[in-house]
């Protein structure tokens, strides 16, 4: 039988690109594998996804070297439209690729363009419903589902047409931990029962690592096969049970938490003493919520909320999604006004948006508007009459590299920043930022935690609402736990994540409580 | 095709009637039943006439109205049209001014206001994305754009406040002639880049292939067919009337004369109201499957 | 089959093509003007009435029928039409609260950016949409289309592109917005002025030379629309200067970024079958 996918000497440059996205690439997929691309955002995972149903060189245009087969089609030959009932494509943002408004039609829709028999049609749409476990959704608006239904939507409407390759660019990179878990298993589901081909590209391998069959590393456009805990170690990429195998010179490197409680058990345990929690003493109150009861529509969304903010402190605000994070933030950003209770600032004042708080968006783009990554700095300046150099904000967020470049071209997790910079250069010695995971590669996520907590130790605070773990024991000082639109627990990150199951990090899982990051217990080994 | 994926779950099989789905009628009947309707108050000023056409159609709309927003638009045709009543009436103060020229203006704005409310009813109870699957294949892509342009905008309108609090949260305060870019390229841009994910989804599965085939196309029952049937006949007796001059269908103004009330004529009206008794997603009017 | 069908570039036209489009744009053209034009008919003015609608109606529903059944937009221009018409859907609706809506600015950058076609399009998808959306479907419906169909592709015929400076794009644009307006407004109340004015001082005299009923014409202007056309000609222009280019620089990035062909005459597959020059 031949391979599902195979990549024969493919080199591939975007039109007017000054350097290739893709050199001489070799990999082969077997029918039914599960593969991973995995590498540092702008390696080429993108372009090496689209490549395998002719999106890359066709839509894209460019210069295109080698071949790309798909279950027997070569993609030189082959438009995407003729490759739509071989390879089914699923983008990051489910909900832009949606074409009509119920789930059933959007079903339907692919299979309408193949000219498929009505008959026919409602049998495949009826089976890719159960397939996906959304035959609930069948009436229901696209618009007005969850992040994690939406995905599976638009995972089934690829499939129904009857392709047995499935390819998938981050597709939790946009949902909470339940949604995440219901994509997941679904692929998990599809690989195993009914023998479809998946290959999925993802930076949050925490869930994923351990299912896959054969991991692809992407590196400035150059891949490598491998077993995943090879790719995972040569790429300096992975969950941090990963990195904390790294850091320790375990070979092969731990991928789960079992793995790596193992390991632990070979190496003799958990290392000496508690961890610290990194807590620190708190510093004068910046801004204080008291009483916060708020709606949203009809529904109380946030229930008699006390919350002091302190000089210092880098404050994570956990939940579920709609146990109110976002409100809370909009809330004290002054934004939101709550039906009962009050914010004040150091002074007693209500906190005025822009100058005593500032938020970066859950999605950033929304306040890019330059032409350049210096020139929405300088709007914020502009706007507050300073007279500032952009380049110190800049700076804070580790991008001073990207100033000339247009806010839009630089990838998702820089796009994060650029927001971020141009959200602290108001000044506001409060930020707020709501779910900065999206896109979030690790080395974006360092310079986020750097500038969290040089922004703290300069004398501000930082709240991130958020549901990654991994990115709250890494950066804060203290978490705050939400449930229902109460605070059910509040107080230093070791002792918050270590009592809970669903919100410990991995580092706790293996270890115990107080241990957060592979830092952390690579030091104490040390 | 390629094998078909069997579920986990036993043998499939299709749900017994199509309860939930498509209950309503091909739209195609409503353009046409609002179309000749229409005609029918175009050909006529008596108020006798045109004030019963208001009650068809305020009783149609009143049967048959899809919980939409576009089912509030019946309101604001119904106020269109005495808008309009009132400003056609208030045009004769451009020539003389005495009670028959007065009743010509008045009767003149009660035809365009009952147009009005004709079409206030036709918006009221068709499915906007059903008009737009009406569509013949030639057709295909404007109506696949109309249909995207529906389902895009109410998420644009949203995008539109979360910018604007989104630059103010950074200090930029968004004002009608000041900062409108910061509040107008964020939100152009992220669309343009929807645009390109959805055109990549759409290439990927097999837009503009060839022959498409519809799924689950609606048929005309024998409920449409009445309806159509009989708006039909409506205008074709009012168009009789109106050509072979055996009614009124003018009343006069100089001097000023009652309206007449031609029995013919108020059973052609009373035609056009069989709609309203009709029900969709009964057995005179459930959609079949093919 | 082929990459070429793919990026169907949307101006491609031949020549048979072009006279007849040429010729139907005349003849709706005509649709619109036709009480200047159109002698006196005889016998009991309005009985006629809607036979002249349907003829009306007609002719510019075969306009409609020829532009929008071309086929062969593909993809990305039905995805940007989706977009931009998204755009007018949602600026319409405050604009009846108003009187001035900005919707023209969507399909006045769409037309600029992407071309005549796609303006044209982009005017008659949008004003369709809208027209489902907030519930303004009827008879005026193929008016509104072709109408503002025009101020697209009449956008698509200033100067554009990489090599024209921005200032003297935005202010073509500009000035054409604003005269757009006007014209809009003139034409749209035009087609429906014998209807809804007949009878009156300043309505429609079908005896009446052409002259007379300009000259009526232009009171039924003054006193109806004419306010509400000159918010529409100024707020138009306005928005063009101030967000003209910031817009049109964003659809120039997209058209980009999508690869999009749109004055090209239909390429080579875009796949090219030489490998990369070694060193690059």
């Amino acid at each position: 039988m031949t391979d599902a996918l195979r990549y024969a000497g493919v080199t591939y440059s975007y039109p007017d690109a000054p350097s290739p996205a893709l050199v001489e690439v070799d990999a082969t997929i077997e029918h039914g594998a599960f593969a991973l691309a995995i590498g540092p955002t702008g390696a080429g995972k993108s372009t090496l996804l689209r490549a395998a149903n002719g999106l890359v060189p066709h839509f894209s245009g460019g210069a295109f070297a080698g071949h790309v087969v798909a279950d027997g089609r070569d993609t030189r030959e082959h438009a995407p439209r003729d490759l739509a009932d071989v390879v089914a494509f699923v983008p990051q943002d489910a909900a832009a690729s949606f074409v009509v408004d119920r789930v059933e039609d959007e079903l339907a829709y692919g299979m309408e363009n193949l000219g498929v028999d009505p008959r026919h049609m409602r049998r495949r749409v009826e089976e890719v419903l159960d397939l996906l476990d959304i035959a609930h959704l069948r009436d229901r608006s696209v618009r007005r589902i969850s992040g994690g239904e939406r995905q599976r939507v638009a995972i089934a409407a690829a499939l129904a047409a009857g392709p047995r390759i499935l390819v998938l660019d981050e597709p939790t990179s946009q949902l909470d931990p339940q949604g995440a878990e219901h994509v997941m298993a679904a692929l998990q589901r599809l690989v195993h029962d009914h023998g479809i081909t998946v290959l999925l590209a993802e930076h949050r391998l925490e869930r994923v690592a351990g299912w896959v069959d054969v991991a692809l590393g992407v590196d400035a456009g150059r891949v490598a096969t491998g077993t995943p805990a090879e790719v995972i170690r040569t790429l300096a990429a992975g969950p941090p049970v990963a990195r904390l195998g790294r850091l320790v010179g375990w070979e092969p490197v731990p991928l789960t938490v079992r793995d790596a409680r193992a390991r632990a058990r070979a190496h003799g345990g958990a290392p000496g003493g508690d961890g610290d929690g990194h807590s620190r003493d708190s510093g004068d109150v910046l801004l204080a919520a008291r009483g916060i009861s708020a709606r949203y529509g009809d529904t109380e969304v946030l229930h008699a909320v006390d919350l002091e903010i302190h000089q210092g402190e880098v404050l994570a605000v956990m939940g579920r999604n709609g146990a109110g994070k976002t409100t809370l933030l909009r809330v004290l950003a002054g934004v939101h006004d709550p039906a009962r209770g009050a914010v004040a600032t150091a002074t007693g004042t209500p906190p005025r948006a822009g100058f005593d708080v500032a938020l970066c968006p859950q999605e950033p783009e929304r306040v890019l508007y330059g032409d350049t990554v210096e020139g929405e700095v300088r709007a914020t300046l502009r706007a507050r009459g300073a007279t500032d150099a952009a380049s110190p904000w800049l700076a804070a967020l580790g991008i001073v590299p990207l100033a000339s470049r247009h806010p839009r071209d630089v990838s998702a997790g820089q796009r994060l920043l650029v927001a971020t910079a141009a959200v602290a250069a108001t000044g506001a010695p409060v930020v707020l930022l709501d779910e900065p995971t999206r896109g979030l590669d690790p080395d974006t996520k360092d310079r986020l935690v750097r500038f969290l907590r040089a922004h703290a130790a300069d004398g501000g605070a930082a709240v991130i609402a958020t549901h990654d773990v991994e990115l709250a024991a890494a950066a804060a000082t203290r978490v705050v736990m939400l449930a229902g639109g109460e605070v059910i627990a509040d107080g230093d990150p070791a002792t918050v994540l270590g009592d809970s199951h669903v919100f410990a990090p991995q580092m706790t899982r293996v270890f115990g409580p107080g241990w957060l990051t592979p830092e952390q217990v690579a030091e104490a080994w040390a | 095709m390629n094998v078909a994926i069997t579920p986990h779950a036993g043998p499939v099989t299709a749900p017994a009637a199509d309860a939930t789905r498509r209950t309503t009628w091909h739209p195609g009947a409503w353009i046409l039943w609002s179309s000749f309707a229409g005609l029918c108050a175009f050909v006529t000023t008596d108020p006798v006439y045109l004030l019963l056409l208001w009650a068809v159609a305020w009783f149609v709309y009143t049967t048959h109205r899809v919980s939409e927003p576009t089912a509030a638009s019946f309101r604001l045709f119904l106020i269109a049209g005495v808008v309009t009543l009132v400003l056609r009436t208030t045009l004769v103060v451009f020539g003389t001014i005495d009670l028959s020229s007065t009743a010509y203006a008045a009767l003149e704005g009660l035809r365009l206001a009952t147009i009005l409310v004709v079409f206030g009813t036709f918006n009221a109870v068709t499915d906007p994305f059903g008009i737009v699957r009406l569509a013949p294949r030639r057709f295909h892509e404007p109506a696949l754009a109309a249909a995207l342009a529906l389902s895009i905008s109410p998420r644009m309108v949203s995008a539109v406040q979360r910018v604007r609090e989104a630059q103010r949260l950074r200090g930029i305060r968004v004002a009608p002639l000041r900062s409108v870019p910061a509040l107008a390229v964020p939100v152009l841009e992220t669309g343009m880049e929807e645009a390109l994910t959805l055109a990549e989804s759409m290439d990927a599965r097999g837009h503009g292939r060839g022959m498409r085939t519809r799924y689950r196309p609606q048929p005309w029952t024998a409920a449409t067919i009445l309806v159509v049937g009989s708006a039909a006949t409506a205008f074709a007796m009012f168009l009789w009337a109106s050509a072979a001059g055996w009614a009124e269908l003018h009343p006069p103004t100089a001097p000023l004369g009652w309206p007449e009330a031609h029995p013919a004529l108020l059973a052609a009206i009373a035609l056009l109201a069989v709609p309203g008794f009709l029900r969709p997603g009964t057995a005179s009017g459930h959609a079949e499957r093919r | 089959m082929s990459a070429v069908a793919h990026h169907a570039p949307l101006d491609a036209r031949g020549p048979l093509r072009t006279v007849v489009l040429v010729a139907m744009n005349l003849v709706g053209f005509a649709a619109f003007l036709w009480p200047f034009a159109l002698p006196a008919l005889t016998g009991d003015r309005r009985a006629d009435g809607p036979l002249v609608l349907i003829v009306l109606v007609g002719s510019l529903g075969a306009l409609l029928f020829m532009e929008l059944g071309r086929g062969g937009l593909g993809a990305k221009a039905v995805a940007l039409l989706g977009v931009l018409g998204a755009a007018v859907v949602a600026l319409r609706l405050p604009g009846f609260v108003a009187g001035f809506s900005a919707l023209f600015i969507p399909v006045l950058v769409g037309g600029n950016a992407f071309g005549p076609s796609f303006g044209f399009l982009l005017g008659a998808v949008g004003m369709f949409a809208s027209g489902l959306f907030v519930g303004g479907l009827g008879p005026w419906l193929p008016f509104q289309m072709v109408a503002v169909g025009w101020v697209g592709a009449g956008a698509g015929l200033l100067p554009r592109g990489p090599n024209t400076s921005w200032r003297v794009r935005i202010g073509a644009l500009a000035a054409y917005g604003f005269v757009a307006g006007y014209a809009y407004g003139g034409v749209m109340n035009l087609w429906s002025w014998p209807f809804v004015a007949s009878g009156s001082a300043i309505g429609w005299e079908r005896t009446g030379s052409t002259g007379e009923n300009l000259r009526r014409y232009a009171a039924y202007y003054a006193a109806t629309s004419f306010v509400w056309d000159t918010f529409r000609a100024f707020g138009n222009a306005a928005l063009v200067v101030v967000l003209g280019r910031p817009l049109l620089g964003a659809l120039d990035r997209a058209a980009r970024k999508m690869h999009l062909e749109l004055d090209a005459a239909p390429a080579a597959p875009a796949a090219s079958a030489e490998p990369l020059p070694a060193g690059d």
